[in-house]
């Protein structure tokens, strides 16, 4: 069913196209220089193209496409038609593949981030590349004095279905009792899941010109997952090329499993929380600075903390950046901590840019 | 009771009223000015921010959500806006372009790419910094206003035929008190001023960007150097938002004098309408030139 709506709201736009005009495109590739203290190694994540334009005076399209650097085949990141016009009540109405409205870096691409890979809690809930779903989502301004969205989606395919080689989180889980099997653990990474439901409510408010303050709350449901989260963003920014930004967000993910051992039946539950806390500071045109906290807590496992300082040049606005990030990274099979730094390179071909002031 | 009597009266005031967004603070003075006590207007970037690049803030959408006109400056100046109008969804505001009317300077020829810098297509977009190109500003935003408020419209084609007067007798006023700027030479930080140049008879030798948009290098700023000990330079004037470093290290090592010109009404002190943006620049430049006028 949802397929087919889809499907056809992609025939009605196309049917009702009325430009021949190109859209825009861009391409965004990096080289990365990783663990340069204990195995040092060079590699480039690949490339992402953007093609972006208006689909008709009611609706335009986004699509991404990545290729990693490997044999492996151009990957869908994303595909959307955005309908912004002529629905009733100032509904929007996104459709297709893409990342849908759930916490606040969700929808961030990686090279947006000024501290290169996701926050490790937050991947191993989100999925390496973070939660991509096919689907459809509505949203609407709630009539609120200051800006309120209220989002709603039904997807495909739930949380962790969007990761590339994920060789990180399946030594992750080895090793562990009963309750830690691999295919127990992975968060529904099987890409069959119906009824994947997720909506968030998001609000903003201008305190004045130079502070902001958003405020998010999600839900996400599936039928083995559930999960809740919670984010926050403020703001400093007294001119273009200076600015504080403290970002935050947890996420409490409740996992049903079922026993499949003659010893213990029926259902059994595993909790994760994930979360990260980031200040950035932006002191000039050129430069920014910040400090991460990554966190994460699985039933049956320790807690793991860490914390990252990162650090950005961009020598011509944002088609170029340089970062650098030093941080506290567990052995996976040690379970010992070491200190990793890795190095990024980041450059663009177009209007989709690897940074934001 | 008396909330209510407030509230009721408010709601009074602002019913009628035609609702508009511009994009910056230089529109927002001209429709004020047309519009009178008929509109209301909202600017999107502040006077002192670099109107190439806002950060769209969910807070601006709903601006422009119950807006029924937007002012754009175009000329791919305010790409950014498009972004916001669409994030509104509102499906009934007038979207107009200020620009149609302008004749335009710099308009690049042949091919155009990232290689030279933050270039506009369409040429250089500052085009309000010339008195007469607000004259063309307003006669745009009278005929929206007209069209969309036709009961009102006497009073902004008055009010348009006041503006026009009053920005004739200032550059009348202008041109004899400044006289003695013409010909000199000035270095810019950023090419936002070749319309103000050009009406007020200054020549631009250089600029301390290499390229558009590119934060200017420790060579461009020797060269710079160079330039001004050629040509005897004696300011280098640069817009509100950029940082006084470069242009401070180049007076420690030259006898050039640094400014900072109104590039928006609101941008620097005493620049708090469209008339009084030149008024406040054609003062700072004769300060700094040394130059006498009444």
């Amino acid at each position: 069913m949802l397929k087919k709506l889809i499907g056809g709201l992609f025939i009605v736009s196309i049917s009702f196209g009325q430009t021949t005009a190109n859209p825009q495109f861009s391409v965004v590739g990096d080289l990365i220089m990783d663990d340069l203290q204990k195995n040092p190694n060079l590699y480039s994540s690949g490339i992402e193209i953007a093609v972006q334009g208006y689909v008709n005076p009611f609706a335009r399209a986004d699509v991404y496409l990545h290729k990693h650097n490997d044999e492996s085949a151009m990957e869908l990141e994303e595909a959307v038609m955005t309908i912004e016009r002529g629905l009733p009540f100032g509904l929007g109405l996104r459709v297709g593949k893409f990342r849908p409205d759930l916490g606040k870096i969700n929808k961030d691409h990686a090279h947006l981030f000024p501290f290169i890979e996701a926050p490790s809690g937050m991947a191993n809930i989100l999925g390496e590349e973070f939660w991509a779903g096919t689907g459809l989502e509505a949203s609407i301004f709630l009539p609120l004095p200051w800006y309120s969205n209220f989002s709603i989606g039904s997807f495909d395919s739930g949380l962790g279905g969007h990761n590339h080689g994920s060789e990180k989180e399946d030594v992750h889980y080895e090793d562990k009792d009963e309750h830690k099997e691999k295919d127990e653990h992975d968060h529904g990474k099987n890409e069959k899941q119906e009824q994947v439901f997720s909506a968030r409510w998001g609000n903003f408010f201008e305190l004045n010109n130079i502070n902001h303050i958003e405020i998010g709350t999600s839900y996400y449901r599936d039928p083995e997952n559930n999960l809740m989260g919670a984010d926050f963003k403020y703001k400093w920014r007294p001119n273009k090329y200076r600015s504080i930004t403290i970002q935050g967000e947890i996420v409490l993910l409740n996992i049903k499993k079922e026993h499949h051992d003659e010893v213990h039946k029926g259902e059994y539950k595993i909790k994760s929380d994930a979360g990260y806390l980031m200040i950035n500071y932006q002191f000039n045109k050129s430069f920014n600075f910040g400090i991460i906290g990554d966190y994460y807590k699985e039933t049956y496992k320790e807690t793991e903390i860490n914390p990252s300082i990162f650090f950005g040049f961009s020598p011509v606005e944002e088609s170029t950046v340089f970062r650098l990030k030093v941080g506290q990274v567990e052995d996976h099979e040690s379970h010992k901590k070491h200190l990793k730094t890795t190095a990024q390179i980041i450059w663009s071909l177009g209007p989709h840019k690897p940074h934001r002031y | 009771m008396r909330k209510l009597i407030i509230i009721c009266s408010l709601f009074a005031c602002l019913y009628g009223k035609v609702r508009v967004v511009s994009s910056t603070s230089d529109i927002a003075n001209i429709v004020k000015i047309i519009g009178g006590e008929n509109v209301t207007v909202t600017s999107i970037a502040r006077g002192n921010q670099d109107p190439h690049y806002v950060e769209i803030l969910p807070s601006y959408m709903v601006k422009v959500r119950k807006a029924d006109i937007y002012f754009m400056v175009g000329m791919e100046l305010d790409l950014w806006a498009q972004q916001i109008i669409d994030g509104s969804r509102n499906q009934k505001v007038m979207v107009v372009d200020c620009s149609v009317e302008i004749n335009k300077m710099e308009v690049p020829t042949g091919q155009i790419d990232a290689s030279m810098g933050d270039i506009h297509r369409f040429g250089n977009p500052h085009y309000w910094l010339d008195p007469e190109n607000g004259k063309l500003i307003a006669s745009v935003i009278t005929e929206k206003l007209s069209n969309y408020d036709p009961k009102n419209s006497d009073a902004y084609k008055a009010n348009l035929s006041q503006f026009e007067k009053d920005l004739d007798s200032a550059m009348s006023k202008w041109n004899k008190r400044f006289s003695m700027l013409k010909d000199k030479k000035i270095i810019f930080y950023h090419n936002s001023w070749p319309y103000f140049s050009k009406r007020f008879g200054l020549i631009t030798v250089g600029f301390l960007e290499p390229k558009p948009g590119i934060t200017p290098s420790p060579s461009q700023l020797n060269q710079v150097i160079n330039q001004i000990k050629e040509n005897d330079i004696e300011v280098i004037a640069s817009e509100s938002y950029f940082s006084d470093r470069a242009p401070k290290f180049i007076e420690s090592k030259t006898n050039v004098r640094t400014v900072k010109l109104a590039q928006s009404v609101g941008a620097i002190e005493g620049a708090d309408s469209y008339i009084n943006l030149f008024e406040t620049n054609l003062d700072i430049l004769a300060k700094a030139y040394g130059v006498s006028y009444d």
